[in-house]
């Protein structure tokens, strides 16, 4: 699924500045543990979330997370922001909630593995 | 009059925590107070008044201690002891004012009944004069006075409870203008085990009260986050639940190291919190916007050095937020 | 959307006749604790390790589907009026977990798969259950 169908599937709005718009993912995670997303989260994959801390960030960079999907339109602190766009993660706010957003995601990318 | 501070004694008043005690008897001698059960039908005679009259105003009146009181005013008591004693020593035909004891212990109208109960169970006085705010004399109290009221008391609530379990849980709103409730806990920093339980504790109440459910979780909601916040950010401290007069209040007090700037900590998902307690899925930034969302009223305020205290308050008569 | 099949416009499930072991059946997991008179039916999914996130939710018979395995989550379930917790990942559970469970009333159950793979094993089954094609 590219960037532009996760964030019209989730009527996200983009955090992040200068990203490319080409890239796409394949794989999706719900958590809000970063220590869980660490040890479980597939790479490749739109982490959502509602973890607005910098730190997020770091993590996924290591889980190799290209969007992270805050929801219930949480904002976004500066730092993470920077660290994001530093980084090459995308940041994406959607209204929903974490199931909410893990159901629409899977209608784009086949549901559960 | 020599009256004897009233505060000082009662706060020798055991506490109405004690566990093991009936929750409803708890609950009653702190809802009740001294004016509810004291006899306002005083017999009292005046100063000129002789033991003898006494004697005799006793024997009609089927009781065994009377005021000497003017206007309002209380000089002593003369009790039956003191009747025997004259009668012993031949100076019935005294007048009281020589004889009485001056030396009084009194209650207060609007004391609970819990301080009468402490002042029967630490004075050997059958009865106690009660005084109004502006020392008048207003009645009088013997522990007889306080069985009879307590058992009424006790009918009707249990008539409560047995109606309120047969009906609906929609039906029970309003009756929490009756309720009264008061409970502390203690919360340690950094004890995970235990954060969560009070809250815990202070739902199951609320819902055995009745109280209606959309109103109970507001309530549990607001003493959790309040929980975890003394669990989490301060070096420990008590978070106290108490229902009166048909509103719940939550209140937390930590004993530091205070809030630096109280504003920012109160908007959503702004933390202190570091990454160990965002594993224990905590310091999302959002308790205390949490607490004040659900809050019919929230107050908070903290020193730097000596400690918060953040204040939730809920009115019971149904109205929603 | 595909999505509003299974949720009405204030965001209650439809079709939502699914008890906890129904829970347990869909995400292959195990029932650790539950009361056998407990017939609640799920009211909406929360998804969530956050507590204070939990606490946000303004809707009856939640089901928490969560990773944190501790002693809180059950506490949280209780102040929420939640008709059940799912652990996570085969997550270990502390000890205390199913007592407190067990104190509380919440029906309590593991499963292996991620939160994610969840979500969408569980929105599927309510979907075919309120009886609407995925489009």
């Amino acid at each position: 699924m590219t960037f532009e169908e996760v964030r019209k599937s989730l009527d996200g709005v983009w955090v992040t500045d200068g990203l490319d718009d080409s890239q796409s993912v394949s794989n999706a995670y719900t958590s809000d543990l970063l220590s869980d997303v660490m040890g479980n989260a597939p790479d490749d994959s739109v982490l959502v979330t509602i973890q607005n801390h910098l730190n997020t960030i770091a993590v996924c960079t290591l889980a190799g997370i290209k969007i992270v999907a805050v929801c219930h339109d949480r904002d976004v602190p500066q730092d993470m922001k920077d660290a994001a766009e530093r980084e090459g993660v995308a940041i994406l706010r959607t209204p929903y909630d974490q199931f909410s957003a893990s159901c629409r995601l899977s209608e784009l990318c086949g549901g559960a593995r | 009059m020599d009256s004897q501070s009233v505060n000082a004694v009662g706060s020798t008043v055991r506490k109405t925590e004690a566990e093991g005690d009936a929750l409803v008897v708890m609950e009653l001698i702190q809802r009740l107070k001294v004016r509810d059960v004291m006899t306002r039908n005083l017999v009292t005679l005046s100063r000129s008044a002789t033991l003898r009259e006494a004697q005799l105003l006793m024997r009609e009146n089927h009781i065994s201690g009377i005021p000497i009181a003017e206007n309002g005013r209380l000089y002593g008591i003369v009790s039956i002891d003191d009747i025997i004693q004259a009668l012993d020593g031949g100076y019935i035909s005294e007048k009281c004012v020589s004889r009485m004891s001056t030396h009084l212990i009194v209650l207060e109208e609007d004391m609970p009944v819990s301080f009468a109960l402490g002042f029967f169970e630490n004075y050997k006085y059958g009865r106690f004069p009660v005084l109004s705010k502006d020392r008048a004399l207003v009645g009088i109290v013997s522990q007889r006075d306080i069985s009879r009221v307590m058992l009424y008391e006790l009918t009707q609530e249990i008539n409560r409870l047995e109606r309120q379990h047969t009906r609906a849980p929609e039906d029970r709103v309003g009756e929490g203008a009756q309720l009264y409730m008061l409970r502390e806990f203690p919360v340690v920093k950094y004890d995970f085990e235990n954060a969560g339980k009070a809250a815990n504790e202070i739902k199951r109440l609320l819902r055995e009260q009745g109280v209606a459910a959309r109103l109970t979780r507001r309530i549990a909601v607001a003493a959790y986050e309040l929980e975890i916040n003394i669990c989490v950010h301060s070096n420990g401290g008590t978070l106290s639940f108490v229902i009166s007069n048909g509103v719940a209040e939550v209140v937390a007090r930590d004993t530091g190291p205070g809030i630096e700037n109280v504003e920012w900590a109160c908007r959503d998902g702004t933390s202190t919190a570091n990454e160990w307690i965002r594993s224990l899925g905590f310091g999302a930034g959002m308790g205390l916007a949490n607490t004040k969302r659900v809050a019919d009223k929230f107050d908070i305020s903290s020193t730097l050095g000596k400690g918060t205290t953040v204040y939730a308050a809920f009115r019971l008569d149904g109205a929603e937020k | 959307m595909f999505y509003r099949h299974c949720e009405d416009s204030d965001g209650r499930l439809m079709g939502g006749e699914m008890t906890v072991d129904k829970v347990a059946e869909i995400l292959d997991g195990k029932v650790l604790y539950k009361d056998k008179e407990d017939e609640r039916h799920v009211g909406k999914v929360v998804a969530s390790d956050l507590m204070s996130d939990v606490l946000l939710v303004d809707a009856d018979d939640i089901l928490l589907l969560t990773s944190l395995a501790s002693d809180q989550s059950i506490r949280t379930a209780q102040i929420v009026g939640a008709m059940g917790v799912v652990v996570h990942n085969n997550k270990p559970l502390p000890a205390s977990m199913l007592s407190v469970a067990q104190t509380l009333g919440i029906p309590l159950v593991t499963c292996p798969y991620a939160k994610y793979e969840s979500c969408v094993r569980l929105y599927k089954a309510l979907c075919a259950e309120s009886g609407s094609e995925e489009q």
